[in-house]
Order: C-alpha cells, then sequence, then structure tokens
C-alpha cells in the first residue's frame, strides 16, 4: 500500500513541475497580449459628436510620416465633447486611452495620441489637428 | 451479503416516496367556467402618463345567461379624470377584415366626482367597454388608481383593481410654427413662439431663436441661445434684453412618440430629464434636420425641455414645425 502511495506522490510532484515549467503568456500592465508586431501607425480616425453622428466634413487624412491626422470638422461642431476613434495597425495600443466623451475644444494646442506597437517597443506619437469648415 | 442496516431505512423510503411521487398521473381538469359575473381589464395606452393626455382602458364583463344581463358599469379613479373623460358606451368585436366594430350597449357614460358610469340599455350578458381618462392637472406627479366595476341583474357587483401609475411633470406642446426671421423666438416657460415685437415684451423667458442659413452649408436649420457666439447668429438682430444662455445639445437618436405624431416607438420620460447632463453643453445647435431633436436646459435651471423637429421647409426663407416636451426641475 505504502509503495503505491509513494508512486501517486511522485507522480504529482512531475505533474506540477510540469505545469510550473509551462512558459507565461506575456501580457503588458492592460492585461493585453504582448506579441511580436512592430507595426506601428493609425490606419483610421473617425470623430464623433455628443449625438454619436460624426462631425468630420471629409475623410481625415492621415500622415504616417509626419505623424499627424489631419481632420476638418463641420460648421457648429461642439469640440468639448466628441468620441475620437482611432483605427491602429494589429496588436497596437493607444496612449492615453480613450475612455469618454473628450475635450478636443483647444485648436491651438493639438492633442497628442501615442500608438504603441504590438511588441510594445516601438512608440509613435501623432498629433491630432482639428480644423473647422 | 450485506444485511440492510438502520440507516439505509431513510434512504430507501425516500427512493420509495420519490418512485410514487414521479408515477402519479395528473388528471386533466376541465378548467371552472365562469359560473358568476366576472370582469378584466388592462391598460392599452403605452408610454408616459402626461397632463391634458389620455389613457385608456379597455374593461370587459361578462356573466353566464342564465344568470342574467349586465345593468351597468362603472369605473372610479383616485383623482377626478379632466374634462372628456368618459366610459364608452359601445362594445366592440373584431370583423372578418380584422377591424374593431362598435355595438351601441348602453346610454352615454356619466361622470359624477371621480366616478364615471354607463347603464346597461340593451340585454347583454357581454361586453367590453372602453375607459378613456384625461389625466387632469391635480394629478401631475402623483399615482392614479382606477376600481372597475360591474353590476348584472341577479344583483351581482365584480370590481378590478388597476394601478397605481405614477403620471409625469412634464408638459407637452405640439406642432409649433417657428418661422426664419419672423416667429423665431422661443420661450420654454411659455412653450411658446414668439416674434421680435413679442420677444422684447418677454425678453426674460426667451430662452431660443430658430435660424434658417443656406451658408455655411452645415448651418441649414438652427436653435441658437440669444447669448451663442455671433457666427451662429448671423444677421440676427436680437430685441431688447433678449439675452439668455440656453444649454442645448443636437440630438439624433431619440424620437419620442408623442411629439413625432404616434411615429417611432421611443417614449421620453421624467428619468431621462432627471439624468441627463447639460452642464458641458453647448449654447447653440444647428444642422437640424425634420425628424431631429435638441435636449434644452434653461439659463436660470428652471426647466429643461426636449425639442423635436416634426418638419422643416426651405421655402420662404425657412420654417420648421416643432414639439416640446418640458420638464419642471
Amino acid at each position: 500500500m505504502k509503495k503505491y502511495q509513494k508512486i501517486v506522490a511522485l507522480l504529482l510532484i512531475v505533474a506540477i513541475g510540469f505545469s510550473a515549467c509551462t512558459k507565461d503568456i506575456p501580457v503588458d500592465e492592460d492585461g493585453l497580449l504582448i506579441t511580436s508586431r512592430a507595426e506601428c501607425f493609425v490606419s483610421n480616425f473617425e470623430l464623433l459628436g455628443a449625438d454619436f453622428i460624426t462631425v468630420r466634413s471629409k475623410a481625415a487624412v492621415i500622415d504616417t510620416t509626419a505623424q499627424t491626422v489631419n481632420v476638418e470638422v463641420l460648421f457648429g461642431t461642439d469640440l468639448k465633447n466628441v468620441y475620437p476613434q482611432f483605427s491602429l495597425a494589429s496588436d497596437c495600443k493607444l496612449d492615453p486611452k480613450i475612455t469618454a466623451k473628450t475635450d478636443l475644444s483647444d485648436l491651438a494646442n493639438p492633442k497628442v495620441y501615442t500608438v504603441v506597437s504590438g511588441n510594445r517597443q516601438v512608440r509613435k506619437p501623432y498629433t491630432l489637428i482639428i480644423k473647422y469648415q | 451479503m450485506r444485511k440492510l442496516t438502520i440507516n439505509h431505512l431513510p434512504l430507501l423510503f425516500f427512493a420509495t416516496m420519490l418512485l410514487l411521487a414521479s408515477c402519479k398521473k395528473e388528471e386533466y381538469k376541465i378548467p371552472d367556467p365562469v359560473s358568476d359575473l366576472s370582469s378584466d381589464a388592462l391598460k392599452r395606452t403605452l408610454g408616459p402618463n402626461i397632463v391634458t393626455q389620455t389613457i385608456e382602458f379597455a374593461y370587459a364583463m361578462a356573466i353566464p345567461k342564465e344568470k342574467g344581463k349586465l345593468v351597468s358599469a362603472e369605473v372610479e379613479a383616485t383623482i377626478a379624470g379632466g374634462t372628456g373623460t368618459f366610459l364608452q358606451n359601445n362594445s366592440y368585436f373584431t370583423n372578418s377584415s380584422g377591424q374593431d366594430v362598435p355595438v351601441l350597449v348602453g346610454d352615454p357614460s356619466v361622470n359624477k366626482d371621480n366616478r364615471t358610469s354607463v347603464t346597461f340599455n340593451v340585454d347583454t350578458n357581454a361586453a367590453t367597454l372602453r375607459y378613456f381618462y384625461v389625466i387632469p392637472e391635480e394629478a401631475r406627479g402623483k399615482s392614479v388608481s382606477f376600481i372597475f366595476s360591474a353590476t348584472s341583474s341577479n344583483g351581482q357587483k365584480v370590481t378590478y383593481n388597476l394601478g397605481p401609475y405614477s403620471i409625469s411633470k412634464m408638459d407637452i406642446k405640439r406642432n409649433i410654427a417657428v418661422s426664419n426671421n419672423t416667429n423665431s423666438y422661443i420661450s420654454i416657460e411659455d412653450m411658446a413662439v414668439y416674434n421680435a415685437t413679442s420677444a422684447a415684451a418677454n425678453a426674460g423667458k426667451i430662452d431660443l431663436v430658430y435660424l434658417y442659413r443656406t451658408s455655411p452649408g452645415a448651418f441649414i436649420h438652427g436653435l441658437v441661445s440669444p447669448a451663442a457666439d455671433p457666427i451662429y447668429l448671423p444677421g440676427v438682430i436680437l430685441p431688447a434684453g433678449v439675452n439668455r444662455s440656453t444649454k442645448v445639445r443636437r440630438e439624433f437618436g431619440v424620437q419620442d412618440r408623442n411629439l413625432a405624431n404616434l411615429q417611432f416607438g421611443i417614449y421620453v420620460d421624467d428619468l431621462d430629464f432627471q439624468q441627463i447632463k447639460l452642464t458641458d453643453a453647448p449654447n447653440y445647435a444647428v444642422g437640424l434636420k425634420a425628424e431631429s431633436s435638441a435636449w434644452v436646459e434653461t439659463a436660470d435651471g428652471k426647466y429643461r425641455a426636449y425639442i423635436y423637429i416634426n418638419s422643416v421647409s426651405t421655402a420662404s426663407g425657412g420654417s420648421a414645425v416643432i414639439s416640446i416636451l418640458r420638464y419642471a426641475l
């Protein structure tokens, strides 16, 4: 009987040892998966008003070299209450995060959003430039 | 073989009971037919109960033919209904086309205090009467309950209770015509539109100016507060004293059914006005179209309102038809 108990205990130790050796999945401070991708750019941009309707007068111009997003908004747009939406390259994230309505009314001091690559090694700041129609 | 011990006996007993219970056949019982005078009622109106509006109910009553016939029907409200409250003296049947066809069954209803009654004048033992309760001013912000009752020729009486129903604090005003440069000054407090002369006489009550502009192209129809940046009031010379700064937020996703003449399936209710935050809203809304709307909060913080644009026209310099729901804070 003791012999069987020893075998079971041994198997248990080996199993625990194996599980302890499993490689951890790398995640960042937000719990997002860190991948091997180094691509880091803004692919699309949308700007919604407080009524969740677009306030753009035409498509946003994204310059990945100058790292700018140029948006022209409709006359009368309330830029104190808008929802910017960035589309990013795969696995990228945005810093600072956009979690609620944003005040973009200070046109003289455009906001800067940094795109962070999937491998979290590349950071590219994009300046959001807004002008009225 | 192990002997049955005392410990096994409860388990065996329980298993036997379970078996017996599971084997018991449920006999079908014929539902008890209505053997006495009986009644049922339902509320047909949906949405918030707004003062001056009507709440409609359907009250059904029946008695077996051999027991007698219907004599009268009555509704008692905890708060007497407004002018126009009545219990319809028609019963209805649905024809082959799906239409409700009225059949006269009684004398016109009589209102006395908070009771409305109909006396049947035909020999009938089943009827469904509709009750239209006009919400009176006294009921604003309170609750109203209803007791429906019917009597039959054999002396029986039956009652059915409905409610309580909360009565909204909102005011409603539909189909107000506004026009560019003419009747363009809107007062939320008065729920009315003024021209420049009348606006000057009511300067402290003017919250918004209706404008129609073709340039810039995004302007079109606008509701702009008098204190807004002059770029949103192009060509407007405000009457003396008209200077309030009203919070306005344009809204495209909400079309209130009451204001939209029973289109759409959304109702703006008291709770919407209680919860909406307009502190950071601008004092203008431009780019308005038919079926769009605007949330408004007056400068003195006395009222919040929801303005629905029923229709717009570019003819004769621009005009619109608006409807207002107002909530006193």
